[in-house]
């Protein structure tokens, strides 16, 4: 569960990138040396279709030190074990959890090693159509020569199947039940019908290496549900906020360290305030203190991906107004509007843990935090 | 011949087959087992021919610390196995480790907990290595799938890998320097016999290095001594029947190796079909529940498992490639907890039902039992004693008056019978809260057929029913859990069974339970009985002990957190969360110097919730009263005119009366102001406020009732007596229909033009 997910921790490449100009590269463009090796080195089995053998897949994603390979995602093996046996049989992968648990990270670099290829993406949202999944047409081919193999315009599912790769869906249960059911017979049948063409164009059969990962928000099951249809045909796996204090600090402060570089400022950020950060994110989240008082959790999204953006925020304050690391003090500003936002519940509920748990931490920073509880405005 | 040393993980089949094979080949003069030392004398009675699994129970008890632990073995435990192959080929059998009861197992509950998280960091960068989630995962990984040929020396590379350069800590270099010197005489005494040492794999290394002999420096091969008991101190260790749930890490066992029927099944048949029987028993256990599972879904569980099982290169399916299969699909909806066997420790709320039958599945329900001929735990000796010396082991109705020290005895040890539940003893009235004048109580004993194998079970806990009680106890206690009502109810029962003092760690278990209670008002009612037992209690004897101090402390704390979050504008006073600031004055009063409370802090949650707007009005005024009462700074008058509003200013006062009464009666004008304003009312405002500001007015007693009426009719100058003005000698519902008929008469009269308005 790395916090550097694509669309929540802000796009933290992992080498800077390739090419200089691209904001972020693909990770089989970030990575291609990585996969290059692996390819080469990589004498297990591969499943049909595949770019890796599962074994390297699972090497991609989750490390190997001696083959000086980065570990990409933070987490349990086994969840990466699971997905990848998911994906070589003919159930999709459905990756779901809280906002900001890297799911969608996940799901390109499952892509990547799997089909070398983490591009056919479809974005769900309420404006999503089954154009945007399966085809269209150009329509001034269409006009001038009818529907042909030429005038159709193959959207990500149909590239995918047409050629064997994986199809990355997000956020699938933001679309209209109607829209996500499309999925239906390709993921069963694993075939698409054409039925403006004839003959042997009607018809895509799925290649060997196709298949699909949807990632869904469980915060978002009340906006769309998923057929028990589309779910029988989808192995589901839970991501989970991290588990370990220690290795969340670590993440926390390496991006957020990176974040602050890349911002032009030139100081680390103080290790006792990200620790007091990490703490106070873990406590909200789970609703229960370290020396185990229940308290309500907030409704916000208190993620991982959260805490290196308030700690890019802390840090940023710091720097640029006061030419130092960000402080505890920095820390209240900077909660309210990244951790509250507009919710006045949260605003209290957050107000009552600093006037009445903070003051219970040992450790300077706390106090500080404790101290500097009025500057949460509101 | 010197000796040959086999680590082991406790309760691994893998390990316990290899002790077999080695017993069986080398047919060793000795066997020498970790285990305890003090049943050396008894292992005789360990080989009577129980049904596994079965516990040695080891209880100790002296000035500064209690301790139970348990030595559990059953059918695949490398040390049973060791023993009962030894036993076969006519070795002599010796237990070697110190006793339970020894400070260097101080803490542990399980002699055969794993000593791996001791060693955390290896261990964390191990399964990382192998790509495994926790050790559970590794160990199957390395040791139990795989073909047995090499084991013995791949347990040595990974034990020795594990343990590293790493020091023991001085209770583990205790053991080993003890363990070395029976290995050192067991080597001498057998001349040029084999000797083989079964031990955790953690001691192996260091064993080997300390027990090597050599000519330069002599070292003493004398038979070690058995630790006795130190005079001051009870305790011993006795047979008790098991059960795989207990010794399964998911249900709390103290991190031993999980899932105790797989193993056993794995033990007896082998991994190949004990992943088929464990598919099976979970497949069939969700069916029972009446969960839909496929046939589709079981292939593509099957296909599942056996793919995993080949990332994972493993030659059959592993307990997580089977459950990993399960899970991956037969759950299609997302997962509130993580999956309990990528973690370790007791299984989490919110686990979802189907991987709840899973791990029950491989959790299995077998339990032990122990051969007739064994004899039985000191509790049963100890409790009928109890009840001959007290006259109370015949049937019967007992009557005990308990400011009687004998009927006081007396009165304890059937309370203690009833909290360990041994049936046949009943009361039928006495104290139920400790707050209520009730001396006397009412028993019933009769007869049970029950009662002998209950108070065996009993044993469990401790020797004498004063030790049991107290560790069920405790164990309630640790339970309770953010349940208000348990956790009174097992602190009360403490009381009554005269086991007030209790351990640390049943003091850390209190304050968590007090830490997670998610309701003010329950809170504030253990709190203020408890504060009341801390207080006066001097007939159970609970005044300022150390425990009903924790609860009050935590009590106050809780009260303070959850009356801040208690927000929703207007709504009726509710008794009970007042009462739960009542309580917390109180505790703040009458206890603040002896407990250390924070008074400062309270005023200022105090302050914070009576200035809140979104705070229900009964709350604020009792927030504003309790700052009062502790004598802050307030502005008493300023404070009830911001709060006169019609519809919420009775439950305002009531809150504020709850508190501060006597502030009010004693404090410059605030009656007048309150006779101002409640004048000053109309009458469709007043009726609307009536019965809310009668509840209010209800928190004083008559007599400043009285005192009030009195000021009410001073202000207004007219004599008479203010206990008359209390005693309308007209029912109010009369005087309330008078009061209608006369204002539907005015309304008339006004309609009509006869009366200006």
């Amino acid at each position: 569960m790395s916090a550097g997910s694509g669309r929540t921790a802000g796009a933290v490449g992992a080498d800077g990138g390739a090419t200089p100009r691209v904001q972020r590269p693909p990770a089989e463009v970030r990575y291609a040396d990585e996969l290059a090796r692996l390819r080469a080195e990589d004498t297990a089995e591969r499943p049909p279709g595949w770019a890796l053998s599962l074994q390297a897949a699972r090497r991609f994603i989750l490390g190997d030190e001696r083959a000086g390979i980065r570990r990409k995602f933070v987490g349990d093996p086994s969840l990466i074990d699971r997905a990848l046996v998911t994906l070589a049989t003919s159930r999709g992968l459905m990756l779901v959890g809280e906002p900001g648990t890297a799911k969608s990270l996940l799901s390109e670099l499952l892509a990547a090693a799997v089909s070398g290829d983490s591009t056919l993406t479809i974005q769900g949202g309420a404006a999503t159509t089954e154009d945007q999944i399966k085809y269209s047409w150009n329509y001034a081919l269409l006009v001038a020569e009818g529907p042909s193999r030429r005038s159709l315009v193959p959207a990500p599912l149909l590239r995918g199947m047409a050629e064997g790769r994986v199809v990355r869906f997000e956020e699938i249960t933001r679309c209209p039940l109607e829209v996500q059911d499309c999925l239906l017979s390709p993921l069963s049948d694993r075939v698409l019908a054409l039925p403006e063409l004839t003959g042997d164009d009607a018809m895509v059969f799925a290649q060997e290496g196709f298949n699909i990962i949807a990632t869904a928000n469980t915060r978002d099951r009340g906006v769309n549900d998923m057929s028990s249809a589309l779910k029988r045909r989808f192995n589901f796996e839970t991501v989970f906020p991290i588990a370990d204090f220690d290795t969340e600090l670590t993440l926390v402060v390496a991006e957020a360290g990176e974040l602050l570089r890349r911002s032009g400022v030139t100081v680390e950020p103080r290790r006792d305030v990200l620790e007091v950060l990490v703490t106070a994110f873990r406590e909200l989240r789970i609703g229960q203190t370290s020396r185990g008082d229940a308290m309500e959790r907030l409704s916000a999204v208190m993620s991982t991906a959260e805490a290196v953006s308030v700690a890019h925020a802390v840090g940023l304050r710091g720097w640029f107004l006061r030419g130092e690391p960000g402080t505890a003090a920095d820390l209240v500003s900077c909660l309210a509007g990244t951790a509250a936002k507009d919710n006045p519940d949260d605003l209290a509920r957050l107000r009552r843990y600093l006037e009445q748990q903070a003051s219970r931490h040992a450790g300077g920073q706390w106090k500080e935090l404790h101290t500097a509880r009025h500057l949460l405005p509101g | 011949m010197g000796a040959t040393f086999i680590g082991v993980r406790h309760h691994s089949p893998a390990c316990a087959r290899l002790v077999a094979e080695t017993i069986s080949a080398l047919r060793p003069a000795y066997v020498l087992v970790e285990g305890p030392v003090d049943m050396n004398g008894r292992l005789d009675e360990l080989l009577l021919g129980h049904e596994l699994p079965v516990a040695v129970f080891t209880s100790y008890r002296d000035a500064e610390r209690q301790h139970a632990s348990w030595a559990p073995f059953c059918a695949y435990s490398p040390e049973w196995v060791a023993l009962t192959t030894g036993r076969e080929v006519g070795a002599q059998l010796r237990f070697i480790d110190l006793p339970a009861w020894h400070p260097a197992f101080a803490g542990r509950r399980n002699r055969y907990a794993d000593a791996e998280q001791r060693y955390a960091e290896v261990m964390e960068s191990l399964c990382r290595t192998f790509a495994a989630d926790n050790v559970d995962a590794l160990w199957d990984h390395l040791f139990e799938v795989p073909p047995a040929d090499g084991l013995a020396e791949r347990l040595a590379v990974y034990f020795d890998l594990v343990r590293g350069e790493s020091t023991a800590g001085p209770e583990d270099a205790a053991r080993e320097a003890y363990m070395a010197r029976w290995v050192r005489a067991a080597v001498a005494d057998a001349g040029d016999r084999p000797v083989v040492v079964v031990t955790g794999g953690f001691h192996r290394p260091a064993l080997i290095q300390l027990s090597a002999t050599s000519d330069s420096a002599p070292v003493d091969l004398g038979w070690p001594q058995t630790p006795g008991l130190p005079a001051t101190a009870a305790g011993g260790s006795y047979l008790v029947p098991y059960s795989f749930r207990r010794l399964d890490a998911f249900d709390g066992y103290q991190s031993g190796m999980p899932s105790p029927d797989y193993y056993q099944r794995l033990w007896d048949t082998g991994p190949e079909s004990a992943a088929d029987q464990l598919m099976a028993a979970v497949v069939g256990r969700l069916r029972e529940r009446r969960q839909t599972v496929s046939t589709a879904d079981l292939i593509a569980a099957r296909v599942s498992a056996e793919g995993l099982a080949r990332v994972r290169g493993h030659r059959h399916l592993a307990r997580v490639d089977v459950l990993d299969g399960l899970a991956a699909t037969l759950v299609n909806e997302a997962l509130d907890v993580p999956l309990p066997w990528s973690t370790r420790g007791t299984l989490r709320t919110g686990t979802h039902p189907a991987i709840v039958e899973m791990v029950a599945a491989l959790s299995g329900d077998r339990v032990g039992r122990l051969h007739p001929s064994t004899p039985l735990p000191p509790l049963v000796h100890n409790a009928e004693a109890d009840l001959e010396r007290h006259g109370l082991d015949r049937p019967g109705d007992v009557r005990l008056k308990l400011t009687d020290p004998t009927d006081l005895k007396r009165s304890r040890i059937l309370h203690r019978l009833r909290v360990l539940r041994i049936p046949g003893f009943t009361r039928h009235a006495g104290p139920t809260t400790g707050i209520d004048p009730v001396l006397d109580e009412e028993w019933s004993i009769c007869a049970d057929d029950n009662r002998l194998p209950a108070l065996i079970e009993g044993g469990g806990y401790g020797r004498t029913l004063e030790e049991a009680a107290a560790s069920v106890l405790a164990d309630r206690i640790a339970a309770a859990r953010g349940d208000m009502e348990k956790l009174a109810a097992a602190l009360f029962d403490a009381a009554l069974c005269g086991s007030d003092q209790v351990s640390d760690r049943v003091l850390h278990g209190v304050t968590g339970a007090v830490a997670a209670a998610p309701e003010v008002a329950p809170v504030g009612r253990v709190l203020a009985v408890v504060l009341a037992l801390w207080r006066h209690d001097h007939l159970l004897g609970t005044a300022r002990t150390e425990t009903l101090g924790v609860v009050v402390k935590a009590g106050v704390e809780r009260v303070l957190w959850l009356a801040e979050g208690v927000y929703g504008g207007a709504a009726p006073a509710q008794p009970a969360r007042i009462d739960a600031l009542v309580a917390a004055r109180d505790a703040l009063v009458h206890a603040r110097s002896a407990l250390g409370l924070d008074r400062e802090a309270a005023l200022a949650v105090a302050a914070r919730i009576a200035s809140n707007a979104d705070v229900p009005p009964d709350l604020r005024g009792a927030a504003f009263g309790f700052a009062w009462s502790l004598g802050a700074q307030v502005e008493p008058v300023r404070a009830v005119r911001g709060a006169f509003a019609p519809g919420s200013v009775g439950d305002w006062l009531a809150g504020m009366f709850a508190l501060a009464r006597e502030e009010v009666l004693a404090a410059d004008g605030v009656l007048n102001l309150l006779d101002e304003l409640l004048s000053g009312m109309g009458e469709q405002e007043f009726l609307v406020a009536l019965p809310a500001l009668r509840q209010a007015f209800a928190y004083f007693p008559p007599r400043e009732r009285e005192t009030i009426a009195r000021h009410a009719l001073a202000r207004r100058g007219v004599a008479g007596s203010g206990r008359a003005l209390l005693r309308l000698p007209i029912a109010p519902d009369v005087v309330a229909a008078g009061r209608a008929l006369d204002e539907r008469v005015d309304a008339l009269l006004a309609r009509e033009g006869l009366m200006g308005t």
